[in-house]
């Protein structure tokens, strides 16, 4: 009697203690989960409710609750925006543009060139690698406005150009680079700046790889493309998989260097989804916005990103990236 | 003891003396004002306002307290910033912007009607008639005050003419030529042509407009006989017009007169270009550029002096109505439903509307006058360049008040984009902008 009520006191006392942990776990995460919540999930209804509606400047109304319940076929308009952004003819060319823009940028800047940096700044001179990484990270800590501002010097037209003027000392005509090679330079801008977040975590990934593994590396032999392929690309696995998704991602959704840079111009050759959803939304020279249209173009985005996210997760397999060790790390 | 009775009298006391200076000052109202100006030769926009201050103060009989927000940030973010301010319910007293903004933010709510108003200011009652016309939204209500207008005409080089041979004779007769319509826009092209063949300038510099979107590519589809609004006030598409002018572009292109050079362009970098004088033959601007270039770009090599000597000014040369054309694109102030005196921000456009204040605009920054008794006063009489232009609004054209025209305008400059980039041709750019406009636009009539 006495043993099977210490028993149930034991069992109720591992309870409370499994929800006291839980509970502490929950608080935790409590943060985090709250700006999900307020600035991912709660803005994404909204897009999504607005996606439904054709509300714009002409019929423009503070009152979304009336618009929500009423029904009124002045604001409500069900599919009608995906079936008017489908319909227009720039929407494959817009589409083709947002791949092209995320892949190219992604593969040789963001991941490629990041993983180059990583690698040659971690075999040089300690110093002279952090000095590097450090000037690399100035156009990340830069205004966007200022970067680009720098970058439209660059490339403007004669006597301003940079380039341009070396076309003149060349004897080769003027170029008007934010026509032709718009997007070479869309992809650099990006790029230079996009390299610098690969660049930290894969050093970061690089420099915590055990001596040892290096160490037995060296003894057997190994050239240095040797190492880098059998032994520390393979334990990058997981920063890999971190910067592409969150790279990928990142890319998607972001517009304002090309915003900046040539408004997606001309004739929307450089226009990125987000662009212009942020186009259709807010930015129309002459004064009407047209909010519910740019919605749909953004859920599209949401779709896109989160079908994205989770092929990333299945293909690196990340359940088992962030499982418990099999042996125990002391 | 005795201090602590009195310690409640004396506050009383106290409070009353804090309150009686306030009780007896005016009433202190704060006003907002915002302009887009390029500085310095546009900032009457707002600096009139600080002129008359004390004039309008004495006669409401309260403090003004102005606050003039004036930069040149491009047109799209600056009606994006008043928008959003709107929509908060926070948006300046009065706004500064193009006549055609009237259409949307009418029906938006954001600005207030002014009929009931302009009666009681006498000075409304000298501004040029036809400007009212584009004051109102398409409920018939007018709600702006006019700021200045403009002519949009056709530049030219002088020196890169005589490199081509032509004489000063020649030269000087161009605009009286273009005004008969002797010298059309094919004409134009084919001298263009000639200056790029021979050299005179590199290939895509024989003809420039302006670098991004704006009023003036509406003049092309009016020049070629396109319609933008029916008779019940629908937007128009007229596919042959717009065809046209796609093809007027195409046909540059091929011929080398134009690159897409300029395309995109930062708008500074456009102005070096063609204010030179030396790099590009033919091009079509506003007139209040000439104000801007005078001070801001050929100031080192003399000026206004500098422009007269080397660049001419004519209408745009006739297209296939085979008339001569030209835009207008009348400013307006707007009173925003967000400003809580209306009637003191009326008072302000009031004493700003007058022969001298607006003189002061017009005459710096390049623009036409607004008012009957400006118009016949010495001073802008004397101005030159206004001589030289004004005559040009006989033969003028407008945008239209229509909440979709924005929309109508970014489908047509898309097209105009794709062609003379070389993206598309010209058949191809009009089925795409027809797709988009019957996407974007409900009700717009194509024909």
């Amino acid at each position: 009697m006495a043993s099977a009520a210490s028993s149930a006191s034991a069992i109720a006392r591992s309870r409370s203690q499994a929800m006291r942990a839980r509970l502490t776990a929950y608080g935790f995460l409590a943060p985090a989960g709250f700006l999900v919540l307020v600035f991912f999930f709660i803005p994404m209804l909204l897009i999504l409710f607005l996606s439904i509606t054709n509300l714009a400047t002409t019929n423009f109304t503070t009152d979304v609750w009336r618009m929500a319940t009423s029904r009124d076929p002045k604001y409500i308009v069900g599919l009608d925006n995906f079936e008017r952004m489908f319909a227009d003819e720039f929407a494959p060319k817009i589409l083709f543009n947002t791949l092209f823009y995320v892949l190219a940028t992604l593969l040789l800047f963001n991941v490629g060139l990041g993983l180059v940096i990583a690698l040659l700044t971690a075999h040089v001179d300690r110093r002279a690698g952090f000095l590097f990484r450090a000037l690399w990270i100035l156009p990340r800590i830069t205004s966007p406005a200022v970067y680009i501002l720098m970058w439209k010097r660059i490339v403007a037209a004669s006597p301003f150009g940079i380039l341009n003027q070396f076309n003149e000392l060349l004897g080769r005509p003027e170029a008007n680079y934010f026509q032709g090679e718009a997007w070479v330079f869309i992809v650099m801008l990006n790029g230079f700046i996009g390299a610098s977040f690969g660049m930290i975590i894969f050093t970061s990934a690089i420099e915590s790889i055990p001596k040892d593994l290096m160490n037995a590396s060296l003894v057997d032999g190994s050239t240095i493309m040797q190492r880098v392929r059998y032994v520390i690309l393979p334990l990058l696995r997981w920063p890999l998989l971190f910067v592409t998704t969150y790279q990928t991602l990142s890319l998607l959704t972001s517009f304002e260097y090309i915003l900046l840079f040539n408004s997606g111009g001309p004739a929307s050759q450089t226009e990125v989804w987000s662009l212009a959803a942020y186009n259709r939304a807010l930015n129309t020279y002459f004064a009407n916005a047209q909010w519910g249209y740019g919605s749909a173009f953004a859920v599209v985005l949401v779709i896109i990103g989160v079908v994205m996210a989770t092929v990333y997760m299945r293909v690196f397999r990340f359940n088992e990236l962030v499982a418990e060790p099999k042996i125990e790390v002391l | 003891m005795r201090i602590h009775r009195l310690l409640p009298l004396l506050l009383i006391v106290a409070l009353v003396m804090a309150l009686v200076p306030v009780a007896s000052a005016q009433e202190t109202v704060s006003m907002r004002i915002r302009c887009k100006a390029v500085p310095p030769v546009e900032e009457w926009r707002c600096n009139n306002f600080a002129q008359v201050e004390s004039q309008v103060e004495a006669a409401l009989g309260i403090n003004l307290e102005l606050e003039l927000i004036q930069d040149n940030l491009d047109w799209g973010p600056y009606k994006q910033e008043f928008q959003l301010a709107a929509e908060a319910g926070e948006a300046v007293d009065i706004i500064l912007s193009g006549h055609e903004d009237i259409g949307t933010w009418a029906q938006a709510g954001f600005i207030i009607p002014l009929d009931d108003l302009i009666p009681n200011y006498p000075e409304f009652a000298d501004v040029v008639p036809s400007l009212w016309e584009s004051m109102k939204a398409p409920d018939g209500k007018i709600y702006g005050i006019p700021q200045d207008a403009e002519a949009r005409p056709l530049y030219f080089s002088k020196p890169l003419l005589r490199d081509l041979g032509w004489s000063d004779e020649e030269i000087e007769a161009l605009p009286e030529k273009i005004k008969a319509g002797e010298f059309t826009f094919a004409d134009m092209l084919d001298v263009a042509q000639e200056a790029v063949e021979l050299g005179v300038v590199e290939e895509g510099n024989g003809y420039w407009h302006r670098p991004r979107n704006g009023p003036d590519f509406l003049y092309f589809y009016f020049g070629m006989g396109g319609q933008i609004l029916d008779e019940a006030g629908n937007l128009v598409f007229d596919k042959q017009a717009a065809l046209d002018v796609y093809k007027l572009f195409e046909d540059a292109r091929a011929r080398g007169i134009m690159a897409g050079k300029h395309l995109g362009i930062e708008w500074a970098d456009w102005h070096t270009a063609v204010s030179s004088a030396e790099n590009v033959l033919f091009w079509t601007g506003g007139t209040w550029n000439w104000g801007d270039w005078a001070v801001n770009y050929v100031a080192d090599r003399g000026g206004e002096d500098y422009l007269f000597e080397n660049i001419g000014v004519a209408l745009v040369p006739a297209l296939k109505t085979g008339k001569p054309i030209t835009l207008t694109h009348p400013l307006a102030y707007m009173v925003s439903a967000s400003s809580k005196h209306p009637d003191v921000a009326m008072a302000l456009l009031a004493a700003i509307t007058t022969p001298e204040a607006n003189n002061r605009h017009a005459i710096e920054s390049a623009h036409l006058g607004i008012l009957n008794a400006q118009l016949e006063s010495e001073d802008y009489k004397n101005a030159r360049f206004l001589s030289l232009t004004h005559p040009m609004l006989e033969y003028t054209t407008f945008i239209p008040n229509h909440p979709n025209w924005g929309a109508w305008s970014e489908a047509y400059w898309t097209g105009i984009q794709s062609v003379e980039s070389g993206e598309m041709s010209a058949e191809a750019a009009l089925d795409v902008v027809v797709n988009r406009l019957q996407n974007e636009i409900p009700g717009i009539v194509i024909r």
